[in-house]
């Protein structure tokens, strides 16, 4: 029904979007300031005539329309242009970085979506119970404890205190290998894995039970479940199949955007944890001001929202027949 | 006949208390709420906190030169003992009287951030969801922007140009010294705070204008800004309070990300700057990190206590 028109129409739609986006940061990164002058503050024994042959390099001496176009023609050749420090080509630097942040995101991700589910359901339907009371408790407190302090907490707790797990980094050098006595590159990528997405879990975890439980409350509280109660329907299938299925639909919004969102890392996280991800990455690119890496990491995260925003609404007529794509 | 007739008069009463205002009732629920009441009196220890922070820290904040005591007194890197509760940090500073002094800062990001972001976020709402037509698509167009910018990561460049630029690190304002580039990033954190919240204000406006007492406000030829000001506006108000509420708290987290990355005001001790600051040394130290991120934890959890009992007690669906 008209889907592959919608698409498109949604597709169209993004391209001015994405333009602004790109200008709006375009403008706002060259309005900083000389990024030439602000790579180079720290070196005293650069001359004015070096400063002007990077200037004529990076083509920073154009008129700034001139150099969005000429970005906007990279762009559209999926060339993001050169970092400022080191000179590789961003592209470069994304692919390197953007593997371990998927990895890492994506474990979480499915991680938290899953667990969350039993006992966001749990939660509601024992309302009031010493079980909902504890896993509310432990919610509310996990969506208040700041992310990179839980990973603070679990570095120092199972990689200072008792020396169980690496605290930096996603590999070990192959002498760093042998984990628990077994030597083994498969075990210490997990090992350097486990915390990092433990604590992103647990993170996840905390917003999908509080937001699944609030809607199963809700759900529970609706006419057609008491009616189908009333005709006999087995619990569980009500809970499963009439309740779960309107419930769940908050859940899987927040599923689609924090996959786009989840490109762009847990810079706090990934910091912690010295993750070599695309969040650190943009950390260390943002503190240098390293203008085309950011506007790289930027404009490639925010396709990547916009796409998971379209999966999600497509998704959205899958699962609910009420909803349909017109 | 006369016990009746007093019973009777005294119901009377009663209803007329609850019909007088839906605050009263809502602030008689809230009072049941335990966890809402814990979140409440957790804020306003805060608050006092803050306030007398001069009084209740032992060691006065730097750049006072008498913040370094613990370190001439040799006390430097200490754990928490009776002298110092939390300990000192390597560089001979108080983890206390840092933690107290840096209160104050963390109240300034909740408030400010959440006055201009819940301003943006009425005005766009309201005018979004009342008015419609153009206006509505215009809005909603810079809506969506807002939605998928990858807002930290563009916090972080803005911080970091604000701090390249180097203005003056104090304002005076009437007596009071304000922190020009603390102020930037309330600023910041607010632009991109508001656009989810405008949404759903947007949608509760658009039930709202179909509603008999808006037509008849109509009718009577009301204008536009007389309806928006005087009957929309205050039957958001308790959605809008609920969403302040959880604003300070997420305020509170994303400034103490800021400040642990190194994007924060370098003339200020948050919290976040605190355990910037130790992070290296925490293998020794862990104490002078682990205080200070309990300190927000604790910040962010009376928040969201809070506005989980307002919530409730504002619901009208679980109004029994």
């Amino acid at each position: 029904m008209g889907l592959a028109k919608y698409v498109i129409r949604r597709l169209l739609y993004m391209i001015p979007l994405i333009l602004g986006i790109s200008i709006v940061v375009f403008l706002v990164m060259y309005a900083a300031g000389d990024p030439i002058q602000i790579a180079t503050a720290g070196n005293p024994s650069i001359t004015e005539a070096q400063r002007q042959f990077l200037r004529e390099y990076y083509g920073l001496n154009d008129p700034i329309p001139v150099q969005y176009l000429r970005w906007l023609d990279h762009f559209l050749h999926f060339d993001f242009g050169k970092s400022l420090y080191g000179g590789k080509p961003v592209n470069e630097i994304i692919s390197i970085y953007f593997w371990e942040t998927l990895k890492l995101q994506l474990v979480s991700i499915l991680l938290a979506f899953a667990i969350s589910i039993p006992i966001g359901v749990y939660s509601a339907v024992k309302q009031r119970s010493w079980f909902d009371y504890i896993f509310s408790g432990i919610s509310i407190a996990g969506v208040s404890f700041p992310v990179f302090f839980l990973g603070i907490i679990f570095i120092l707790v199972f990689s200072y205190q008792l020396g169980w797990l690496p605290s930096a980094g996603a590999h070990g050098a192959p002498q760093l290998w042998p984990v628990f006595g077994i030597q083994n590159p498969i075990l210490d990528e997990l090992a350097h894995l486990a915390m990092p997405a433990t604590v992103l879990t647990l993170a996840g975890l905390a917003y999908n039970t509080r937001l699944l439980r609030a809607g199963m409350l809700e759900v529970l509280r609706q006419d057609y479940i008491m009616a189908a109660r009333a005709s006999g329907i087995p619990e569980r299938k009500i809970l499963l199949k009439y309740a779960l299925k309107n419930a769940i639909m908050p859940l899987i919004t927040l599923l689609g955007m924090s996959i786009g969102f989840a490109i762009a890392g847990a810079p706090a996280t990934e910091t912690v944890f010295s993750w070599p991800g695309l969040g650190r990455a943009y950390v260390t690119a943002a503190s240098r001001l390293d203008f085309p890496l950011i506007m790289g990491i930027t404009m490639i995260i925010t396709i990547m929202i916009l796409v998971a925003n379209l999966i999600t609404d497509i998704s959205y007529a899958a699962i609910d027949p009420r909803i349909s794509i017109d | 006949m006369v016990s009746l007739a007093l019973r009777k008069r005294g119901s009377r009463k009663g209803q007329e208390r609850r019909s007088a205002s839906q605050w009263a009732v809502a602030w008689r629920r809230f009072k049941k709420h335990k966890s809402g009441l814990l979140g409440l009196g957790m804020v306003v220890a805060l608050i006092l906190v803050a306030i007398f922070h001069s009084f209740i820290a032992p060691y006065p904040a730097r750049p006072d030169p008498n913040a370094f005591l613990p370190l001439y007194e040799g006390e430097a890197g200490q754990p928490p003992s009776w002298k110092h509760p939390f300990g000192t940090t390597i560089i001979g500073n108080d983890v206390f009287s840092e933690v107290v002094h840096g209160t104050i800062y963390t109240l300034y990001v909740a408030i400010g951030t959440t006055l201009i972001a819940m301003l943006i976020t009425v005005v766009v709402g309201i005018s979004s969801g009342y008015l419609g037509g153009k206006i509505d698509d215009l809005l909603m167009r810079i809506t969506e922007v807002f939605l998928v910018f990858p807002s930290l990561l563009l916090i972080l460049v803005f911080a970091r140009i604000y701090q390249l630029i180097n203005p003056e690190p104090f304002w005076n304002v009437l007596g009071i010294s304000i922190p020009v580039n603390l102020t930037m990033i309330v600023v910041i954190v607010a632009v991109f705070a508001w656009a989810g919240n405008a949404r759903v204000i947007r949608g509760e406006v658009l039930a709202l204008k179909e509603k008999e007492f808006i037509q008849a406000a109509k009718s009577l030829g009301a204008n536009s800004r007389w309806i928006m000001l005087r009957h929309i506006f205050p039957n958001i108000l308790p959605q809008v309070i609920v969403i302040a509420t959880l604003t300070m708290a997420s305020a509170v987290l994303v400034e103490a990300v800021v400040s642990f990355l190194g994007f924060g005001d370098p003339s200020t001790i948050t919290w976040g700057r605190m355990m910037e600051e130790s992070f290296q040394n925490m293998s020794t130290t862990w104490w002078a990190e682990v205080f200070p991120g309990l300190a927000v934890f604790f910040t962010v959890l009376a928040f969201n206590l809070m506005g989980d009992g307002i919530s409730d007690a504002l619901n009208p669906r679980l109004r029994e």
